[in-house]
């Protein structure tokens, strides 16, 4: 709870500073308040992403972290040119992986460069240490991020506010707990911040700020593969300006400076080359800045041309503009230069597209709907008080104020069709819950006696005919009166005898009310995102902890006593089979050879896998054998119930199987006759034969784990197993962790004679077996001697 | 899937007589190639050949059997009195996989689809020992009729897809479904623009209306409401809309479990969301506005006291769902 403190301690100098405020000083003491909250929002940031290592410790977490990870190790170690060129052939055995080629090496370059700072500074950490804290490290910058654009967008106040939600906000939360290495965690900071460039270049109109956000928006390319939503998002937001009659140079300015770097910049990544001209996806961008180009060049003919001349020209130009540009694209598409949409945008349209067409798209958890429960689990009051934000965003709106809104509704219906997007949604939801709550607490704060100011601050942004620019340098004086209102958070109680005298003003008991129960809101808000922090987003995944039956608590560190053992018992290029989910972890902990991993390139490489698993020991060993498979690794949570263990993930290896082998693989082999999945000896026997359920099981017959229940006792299905009698011929176990957690076997090599069936042999011999009883053909005996008969004299000598 | 609604057939009249009577009257048989021929006719003019008794047995019966081409039945019950919904929609499907076989470029005299109605052929049910519908079997070329490859419904489902893949992968033959296209939502969507467009011209000469910033807030907010509060979710995942509680005396509107979620579920979030903001916003206006300052209390008053109530009321509602989520506020 050390968290609540601190946040609470965020408000605590509003209403300690304020009460003594005077104008001489207010200057200084309005910086040094935003500089002490934004500090306190970054520290909170930092510190409530720390879970994970107090609890376990700095370790990387999960999956996909592992490889950046391991990259990152492989750039700092070998120089930034050879990691470009790196072709790893330790994945996707015998294929290989060209790595350089299909990452976004923003990640791997921002850990390494700050690795390298602190070098030169004769700080030594090891840079495992700045992978871990590096996404804790840029959520306190996000929280700046955030600040800046809420500050262009609405006030400072408002501004505050928003750094303080973004820094405690599960839904950001959720992918940025140190350890969680991954690109979402610098990629947000990315995103807000070219948002804010974005504003500023549009209020501004000058080049200088529109290339900075083209530099930023490389930033984002270079981070995270989500940078298609800025080059839509900002495209929309020029359109709709444009369809407002809000066209001003300044936007012209900024938005074909930004897209013309953007797009010269984004493609000098190697994962995304040459897709921002070939792909639908960007094609957007493409047709707004054709759009706002012909625009400037019709605003320019008009002021030139006489009405007639202009009327008979705009509509000859419009149409034959149109049909080029249409017959182009169809032309090109058709051509086959512009790729149709990918799969997996396209499901964010048609929502039942992916579940008839890509299964493996619907399968993975994070690409399922959300459900209202995640909403607020998630973002927990910020879900109904951030409309209120759209609400007078709308209400007041001006060029800047139009593309936050955008950014809402459309987040909110990606967050809508896909759990994972959810991350989109969460900092746009901070800036506008931000400017609901700022908006309340500014007219609850302020004293009675002095309405005016305030009236005509929030009035400004409803005179429309008033250029922009004025109003902004308007709007700005007008915000240092609300300023030194708002900040005025302690006065209201020193005042409250002359307020009841006041008749006009609202009362300072209402002003009490309201002040208390807003407060209460955010103190709920503050403990539900410690508790959902602490909870749910703060487990490394590859440690895992459980309790003692006297509340003390076990570790249980199965995965790394695994891979800590192949790495130091096998051979340096022993190929270890695993199903693709420990891919990663394998090579970045074990540094072993694997078959298949996280990055899902080859769908069929995987079913061989898949196949594999699935087959009865003897074909799988010929699978086997023919991809050099050396161990065979399996992660069984029978003995201690671990639910995510591989035989739960089964039915997913024999889909994938089925998919790409139907004639050896049945997926209703492996249920019941009434369409059960069950491992006790009810199963089919297909299921209680396959190299998956032997290595699982195997020798777990003989395990009573708890006197109540019979030996071999599954306690993550809660069945006993139906085969104990397990044997294997062509493999032979090599380690079992201690809680059994990780199996791993050694697959045999063919034996030196190999035994050939008799009707496969070439030289048959005709009595294959003789009995060496009859006395005829016995070898090495006299003929005709004498048989001796006991009990009886020989009678011939 | 429904299969509850599988109706049961259950043959109370011993019809031996009449299947031996039957019987003896497919005793002329065709040769190969006039049947072929004749199938292929059929099968072009109409996709699913409605088979009788003596048709089935004719074209797939014991005496056909050196055959050329393999065929997929199906068997149902598709007349009115049956009350078999199941037996519509899985026809549906399956004369879309039918036709998706008849237009294709590959399509060849190797795979007939026919079906047998129960009123027509209720010979068939019983000399294949099925009591139930629909059933959907594959006679292979070399396939014995006492033992037809069925697919299982129950599990599998019935979608064309599905129906296709079962029987590619049996007669390895490459069945590529192609559904006809669904014109209703691009129809409405036209009926939609359409409705726009004409209001827009009866209102050409007075577009204030949309500068009118309240009806824009409105629509945003909206939009806004019906995301956050799961309806995509329903969308594609169709809940019900609820159900009865396991004591079976009352409704339960609330999942239990936090994965899942009811229709009418949504509906409540989404009235207690608009109730929070609304009154959020009748606050900030109260707190803000000129008006005379009893009117601007009473409002602030109903604003404080409706966000934090609906609040309070979400935040239960979310307790109820997460087990062990140790917060709340007012209510328990």
């Amino acid at each position: 709870m050390c968290q609540l403190v601190r946040s609470a301690s965020i408000r605590e100098p509003t209403t300690k500073n304020k009460s003594k405020s005077n104008d001489s000083h207010l200057f200084v003491r309005k910086s040094l308040l935003r500089f002490t909250i934004l500090g306190l929002a970054w520290v909170i940031a930092f510190c409530s992403r720390l879970f994970a290592v107090i609890r376990f410790e700095s370790i990387i977490h999960e999956f996909d972290p592992w490889f950046n990870y391991r990259a990152t190790h492989y750039m700092v170690k070998h120089g930034f040119y050879n990691f470009l060129n790196w072709f790893d052939e330790r994945a996707w055995y015998p294929l290989g992986r060209i790595v350089g080629g299909t990452v976004y090496p923003g990640l791997m370059i921002t850990s390494g460069s700050i690795h390298y700072i602190l070098q030169l500074l004769n700080i030594s950490v090891h840079i495992r240490d700045v992978c871990v804290f590096l996404a804790p490290v840029f959520s306190g910058l996000t929280a700046i991020a955030t600040y800046l654009l809420t500050k262009e967008l609405w006030n400072e106040g408002a501004g505050l506010f928003a750094a303080c939600f973004i820094s405690i906000v599960p839904g950001y939360i959720s992918r940025s707990v140190a350890g969680s290495y991954d690109n979402e965690g610098i990629a947000i900071f990315a995103l807000m911040y070219t948002y804010y460039l974005w504003v500023k270049a549009v209020k501004t109109g000058t080049v200088f700020w529109a290339t900075l956000c083209a530099l930023s928006y490389f930033y984002m390319v270079s981070a995270w593969g989500g940078y298609v939503f800025i080059i839509n998002l900002i495209p929309l937001h020029v359109f709709f300006l444009l369809l407002m009659g809000r066209y001003s140079t300044r936007i012209h300015i900024a938005y074909t400076v930004f897209f013309i770097l953007g797009l010269l910049l984004s493609m000098q990544i190697p994962f995304v080359g040459f897709q921002p001209v070939r792909t639908s996806e960007h094609m957007a961008s493409a047709g707004v800045f054709l759009l706002i180009n012909a625009y400037a060049v019709l605003k320019y003919f008009q002021s030139v041309m006489t009405k007639q001349e202009f009327k008979y020209f705009f509509l000859t130009a419009t149409v034959s503009v149109a049909c080029v540009v249409f017959l182009g694209v169809v032309g090109l598409t058709y051509a086959g230069y512009i790729a149709p949409w990918s799969g997996r945008f396209y499901s964010l349209w048609d929502t039942g597209y992916a579940r008839i067409h890509i299964p493996i798209i619907a399968s993975v958890s994070e690409h399922q709907p959300t459900t209202w429960f995640s909403f607020f689990f998630d973002l927990h009051l910020l879900v109904p008080t951030f409309p209120i934000g759209l609400f007078y965003c709308i209400k007041q709106v001006n060029d800047e104020r139009v593309f936050i809104a955008l950014y809402a509704i459309t987040a909110s219906y990606f967050a809508g069709v896909m759990v994972r997007l959810m991350l989109t949604l969460a900092p746009v939801v901070c800036v506008l819950s931000a400017i609901a709550f700022s908006e309340c607490f500014y007219f609850t704060l302020q004293s009675d006696d002095k309405p005016k100011g305030s009236k005509k601050s929030i009035q400004g942004g409803d005179d429309e005919d008033r250029s922009d620019q004025e109003e902004s340098d308007d709007s700005s004086t007008e915000k240092k009166s609300s300023r030194n209102l708002y900040d005025k958070a302690g006065k209201i109680r020193k005042i409250k005898p002359d307020v009841n005298k006041d008749n006009q003003g609202i009362g300072s008991n209402i002003r009490a009310f309201v002040w208390f129960g807003l407060f209460a809101m955010l103190v709920l808000f503050v403990v539900h995102c410690t508790w959902v922090t602490a909870n749910a987003y703060s487990s490394p995944s590859i440690v895992l902890s459980s309790y003692g039956s006297d509340g003390s608590r076990v570790i249980l560190d199965d995965f790394r006593e695994a891979y800590y053992w192949l790495s130091q018992n096998t051979d340096d290029n022993a190929r270890v089979m695993s199903w693709w989910d420990y891919g990663y972890q394998i090579a970045g902990m074990a540094n072993r050879t694997t078959l298949v991993d996280n990055n899902t390139w080859n769908n069929s490489h995987i079913a061989l896998v898949g196949k594999a698993m699935a087959s009865n020991e003897s074909a799988a060993y010929s699978i086997m054998r023919s991809l050099d498979v050396d161990y065979v690794l399996v992660i069984f949570g029978g003995v201690i119930g671990y639910s995510g263990d591989d035989i739960n993930k089964f039915l997913w290896m024999v889909r994938i199987a089925e998919g790409e082998h139907p004639k050896d693989i049945r997926e209703s082999d492996y249920f019941t006759e009434k369409g059960e999945f069950r491992v006790d000896s009810g199963g089919s026997p297909t299921l209680l034969n396959c190299l998956m359920y032997k290595l699982s099981y195997y020798r777990f017959g003989d395990l009573q784990i708890d006197y109540r229940a019979p030996a071999g006792f599954d306690r993550t299905r809660n069945a006993e197993i139906g085969n104990k009698d397990i044997k294997l011929e062509h493999l032979e176990e090599a380690y079992t962790t201690e809680h059994w957690l990780v199996r791993i076997y050694r697959v045999k090599e063919p034996s030196n004679r190999p035994r050939i069936r008799y009707p496969d042999r070439k030289l048959k011999p005709k009595n294959i077996f003789s009995s060496k009883k009859t006395s005829r053909k016995r070898k090495g005996t006299i003929k005709d001697r004498p048989t001796v008969i006991k009990g009886k004299k020989n009678t011939a000598s | 899937m429904s299969s509850n609604k599988l109706i049961t057939v259950i043959f109370l009249i011993c019809l031996s007589a009449y299947v031996s009577c039957a019987r003896k009257k497919s005793e002329n048989t065709l040769s190969l190639g006039e049947r072929v021929g004749q199938l292929t006719e059929l099968s072009l003019r109409k996709p699913v050949i409605r088979l009788n008794g003596d048709k089935f047995r004719q074209y797939i019966g014991a005496k056909s059997l050196p055959r050329n081409y393999s065929f997929v039945v199906m068997l149902t019950a598709l007349s009115p009195h049956r009350q078999c919904t199941v037996c519509r929609l899985a026809m549906e499907e399956y004369s879309i996989v039918a036709n998706s076989w008849r237009y294709s470029p590959l399509f060849s005299n190797k795979l007939f689809f026919g079906m047998v109605d129960f009123d027509e052929g209720s010979d068939v049910f019983q000399l294949l020992g099925i009591g139930s519908a629909p059933v959907f079997l594959y006679f292979s070329e070399k396939g014995k009729l006492k033992s037809p490859e069925v697919m299982e419904i129950e599990r599998k489902g019935y979608a064309a897809e599905t129906i296709g893949k079962w029987v590619s992968e049996l007669s390895q033959l490459p069945i590529r479904v192609i559904r006809p296209p669904n014109y209703s939502t691009t129809l409405a969507i036209m009926a939609l623009m359409m409705i726009v467009a004409s209001l827009l011209y009866i209102k050409r000469n007075n577009l204030d209306f949309l500068y009118n910033r309240n009806s824009w807030a409105m629509i945003s907010l909206f939009i806004v409401f019906v995301m956050t509060s799961g309806q995509m979710w329903n969308h594609i995942r169709g809940p019900p809309l609820m159900t009865r509680n396991r004591q079976g005396t009352g409704m339960t509107y609330i999942h239990n479990s936090s994965g899942a979620q009811f229709v009418i579920e949504t509906y409540i979030i989404i009235l207690l969301n608009v109730a929070i903001c609304a009154g959020m916003i009748l606050l900030t206006e109260a707190m803000k506005g000129k008006a005379d300052h009893r009117k601007r209390k009473i409002s602030a008053m109903i604003g404080l006291g409706s966000t934090l109530i609906f609040f309070s009321l979400l935040l239960s509602i979310f307790r109820s769902k997460a087990h062990g989520y140790p917060y709340s506020f007012l209510f328990k």
